[in-house]
């Protein structure tokens, strides 16, 4: 418990770090937010406007009043107003989360799924299957999801139009951008988890169960593969930024809502408070993630009990 | 009007598959791509059909409609992107439209007269118009609206400013306003037109101003249902609708039951959807796909020409070495062929262009049109006049040991993408002038440009409906200053041209104004204060079921209201 209650304010002080860094890099970030927030480099607004604006929004008060007031506000749950869209950045952000997390979330469990099966089936098996597989590995996993999403879209949308290119409304327009995100990770993670497994099968737990009459296929799952997920587990981290970084592309290129795409267009228009939100969530989701994976990790090994 | 909000990389992936399949035939006259008939003195004309309504159309169905960005607001007060120009028309409209020839004619303003001092406004409204919440438009509705464009908490970026002279309203009675200004302002009617000045309903501006960004109440053709920001919006019509503008020649609701707006910032997937009948209509039809479009049988491919500011390839600090010297800005601007870069950023549908105002803008003199015109021979004259006679080792230009040689700052738009500053950097090179570019993010570049700490600027444009789009860019009025935005990036003063832009403003003689319109586009070619490069342009596509399209007078982008399918096509 005590552990816990330390994790958690470790996890706090993560999260203030990051909007410390992110309130810091936008400061000293190129263009003027009293631009971004009158609509960019080429609006016309009067002079009245500008002061008016600068008043209201403080910054023409010092660097550490502006910060301060901006940690205040935050700590309330407050994270201000974009300057783009005139909504709270909760709203704005509640409203494209779903689709975001729709598309995460399958992209997550395709990659999965794709690694464990890739790496069960080929692990230690006939060199000629073990070498296809980890070439093929090898090929997704240094294949950028925007090239893979447009050799998707040009077979399966345009040659042969099966599948809708464009849209986040229906099943149908999640299937391509799931496979486009979820091939690289599955690239990935599957080289990492069939050598975790080779290893494993090498242990002489494995020959003492076979001994016992278990068949190839009942070791590999029932034993093997629980101590392989350990290190699938602690990648969680990197499957989580790989989600999200691959949600900006994938979103663009798809044409679906979501906050990858959110943040590009906020980070072009310098809206602070919507940058800032985004960042602040994905800070917030990574921190429980790794408070999972600790915990998780506990369950699936126990040698890695808490002290 | 600038759209700013390009550097997407969605453009950049879909030129990326493009590039290997581009065409290298030779340039064949864009002229024939583009809507309307030039003739050889260089005016454009349209047949007048593309703004009215020809014929009846059948009502019913629903049009499925792309767009590459969302306006992010349908608080059109509170926007100036580029996409409020169609999008607006759709629920909200304005006080007033214009005709055929771009003279200011009736919408929800019946008439109006004008005082003699040109500082007093008279609009006689109509009676029969509501809004989809049931309040009435009337002139206390119109004065509401005018306080909100310039209300500090509208944060407006531009509807603000274009009725900056504005004092007060009076209401005479129920259907007369009379709108007091600050000095004799002719633009005030043509602003008045454009969709960024749309009507809203006074009560939703009243009790929750807010709510307008995404459910907004107008009084137009059709009324939101939904919108989902960068996903799209649903409109259905609004059957009590029967005010359309006259010139329209639409009586009665629209045909349309529905219209199914989606944002696609795909370029391939826009052109794939509508070939594979997904959708029926683009409003961004990509340039790289106009001729597997136009060699379609299904598919039209509208071009239409945005009036005022045609897209610059440059603007010169007029302060700073070595643009400091008109001679140097002319043979730069002489030096660059505006025919190549046309086709390089068009693929063959944009209108090379030399002078300062879009062909089809009010007051347009062709007069001038080609003392700018592309003169290897004529720029290196100017050169040479200019005291740059001596070479370096490398070829460039040299005077008193120092380098003909600028930095031409950038950032990835329409009117600039990198092929076109490389472009421009190639011709210049072929006169012994060296342009450094330095290609860099929007807001670097708005630093560079608040500061005046530039040579030179690729790109920008603005529309307006109006001529004194050129008071807005070179005026010395426009510069900018630091309390003060201005889109004169040349920093020119210059006491002639500022003095014919300023005497416009205070005319409502259509003969004075041509002249002095004519004067200050002779003037613009003599003191060079950017180079024109292309017509800014619209480029649009359909299925053949689409029918009776017309074109919105104010902004030449599609007014929806007389729009139909043709259930029976293919």
């Amino acid at each position: 418990m005590k552990r816990l209650a330390a994790r958690l304010l470790a996890g706090v002080g993560v999260l203030w770090g990051a909007a410390t860094l992110t309130f810091v890099a936008i400061h000293f970030s190129a263009g003027d937010p009293v631009l971004a927030i009158l609509g960019g480099p080429d609006a016309i607004p009067t002079p009245q406007q500008l002061a008016q604006v600068r008043e209201e929004y403080g910054f023409d008060q010092p660097l550490w009043v502006q910060y301060g007031r901006y940690v205040g506000r935050i700590a309330q749950g407050d994270f201000g107003e974009s300057y783009r869209l005139r909504i709270p950045v909760t709203e704005a952000i509640g409203k494209q989360i779903g689709a975001t997390l729709q598309l995460a979330l399958s992209a997550a469990l395709l990659a999965i799924g794709l690694a464990l099966a890739s790496a069960v089936l080929t692990a230690k098996r006939n060199p000629w299957v073990r070498r296809v597989a980890s070439a093929s590995e090898l090929v997704l996993s240094s294949s950028p999801s925007f090239v893979l999403g447009i050799l998707l879209l040009l077979v399966f949308s345009f040659q042969w139009p099966v599948l809708p290119p464009a849209g986040s409304n229906g099943w149908q327009t999640l299937i391509l951008p799931t496979i486009a995100l979820a091939l690289p990770i599955a690239g990935m993670l599957s080289q990492v988890l069939r050598q975790e497994l080779e290893d494993i099968l090498e242990q002489p737990f494995i020959a003492m169960a076979r001994a016992r009459g278990l068949s190839q296929t009942a070791v590999r799952l029932r034993h093997a593969l629980r101590h392989a997920l350990v290190p699938l587990v602690t990648l969680s981290g990197f499957i989580f930024a790989s989600l999200l970084g691959g949600a900006v592309v994938t979103e663009m290129l798809f044409a679906r809502q979501g906050i990858g795409r959110m943040m590009l267009d906020a980070a072009v228009a310098k809206d602070a408070p919507v940058v800032l939100g985004i960042t602040l969530l994905a800070a917030l989701v990574y921190v429980v993630v790794n408070l999972l994976v600790d915990v998780l990790n506990g369950l699936i090994d126990p040698r890695v009990k808490p002290r | 009007m600038p759209i700013n909000h390009w550097s997407r990389f969605g453009l950049l992936l879909g030129l990326l598959l493009v590039s290997a399949c581009s065409p290298d035939a030779p340039p064949p006259s864009s002229v024939q791509r583009v809507d309307g008939h030039l003739d050889a003195q260089g005016l454009l004309s349209y047949d007048p059909s593309d703004y009215h309504e020809t014929r009846q159309g059948t009502p019913g169905g629903t049009l499925r409609v792309s767009a590459a960005l969302d306006t992010g607001t349908f608080d059109v007060h509170s926007s100036y992107h580029g996409n409020v120009q169609w999008l607006a028309r759709i629920v909200y409209d304005c006080l007033l439209y214009q005709d055929e020839n771009g003279k200011i004619s009736p919408w929800l303003a019946k008439s109006w007269d004008v005082s003699p001092d040109g500082k007093t406004y008279t609009f006689h409204l109509r009676d029969d118009v509501t809004f989809s919440d049931g309040e009435k438009f009337n002139a206390e509705a119109l004065r509401v609206n005018l306080e909100h464009m310039r209300d500090p908490a509208t944060k407006s970026p531009l509807a603000a400013a274009y009725i900056a002279p504005y004092v007060d309203g009076r209401i005479i009675d129920d259907y007369t306003f009379e709108a007091h200004l600050r000095e004799p302002y002719s633009p005030f009617l043509y602003v008045l037109a454009q969709s960024w000045l749309s009507m809203v309903s006074p009560k939703q501006i009243r009790e929750a101003p807010k709510s307008i960004a995404e459910h907004p109440i107008g009084s137009g053709p059709f009324v939101l249902q939904s919108y989902t920001r960068e996903q799209g919006a649903t409109f259905t019509r609004r059957a009590d609708y029967h005010w359309a503008p006259p010139v329209t020649r639409h009586i009665g609701p629209a045909y349309l039951d529905r219209i199914e707006l989606s944002i696609v910032p795909e370029a391939m997937t826009r052109y794939s959807t509508l070939q594979s009948k997904r959708s029926d209509f683009t409003l961004d039809a990509p340039a790289q796909n106009t001729a597997a479009m136009r060699a379609s049988q299904n598919l039209v491919v509208r071009n239409r020409i945005r009036m005022a500011s045609p897209y610059r390839s440059l603007t010169f600090n007029t302060l700073r070495f070595p643009f400091d010297d008109v001679r140097v800005r002319k043979a730069v601007a002489q030096a660059i062929d505006r025919d190549g870069l046309a086709w390089i950023a068009g693929f063959g549908e944009f209108l090379p262009k030399s002078d300062y105002l879009a062909v089809n803008t009010p007051f347009y003199d062709p007069a001038y049109r080609d003392v700018l015109k592309y003169d290897v021979d004529a720029a290196n004259r100017q050169l040479d006049e200019a005291g740059w006679t001596a070479r370096d080792a490398e070829g460039y230009r040299v005077k008193n040991g120092r380098r003909l040689s600028a930095h031409l700052l950038g950032f990835e738009s329409p009117p600039f993408p990198s092929s076109v500053a490389v472009a421009v950097q190639a011709d210049a090179k072929k006169v012994g002038m060296q342009f450094i570019i330095e290609m860099m993010p929007l807001a670097q570049l708005t630093d560079r440009r608040t500061a005046g700490n530039y040579d030179a600027i690729g790109g920008g444009y603005w529309h307006t409906n109006t001529p004194d789009g050129l008071y807005i860019l070179y005026h010395s009025d426009s510069r900018a200053s630091p309390t003060k935005s201005g889109n004169n990036l040349s920093n020119l003063s210059d006491p002639r041209l500022d003095q014919l832009l300023s005497a416009a403003r205070r005319s409502h003689d259509p003969r004075e104004l041509q002249a002095l319109y004519s004067a200050a586009q002779q003037r613009l070619t003599e003191v060079v204060p950017a180079v024109p490069d292309f017509e800014s342009q619209v480029l649009i596509a359909y299925r053949t079921a689409v029918k009776g399209l017309i074109f919105d007078t104010v902004h030449n982008t599609p007014f929806f209201i007389s729009v139909w399918l043709d259930q029976e096509a293919p």
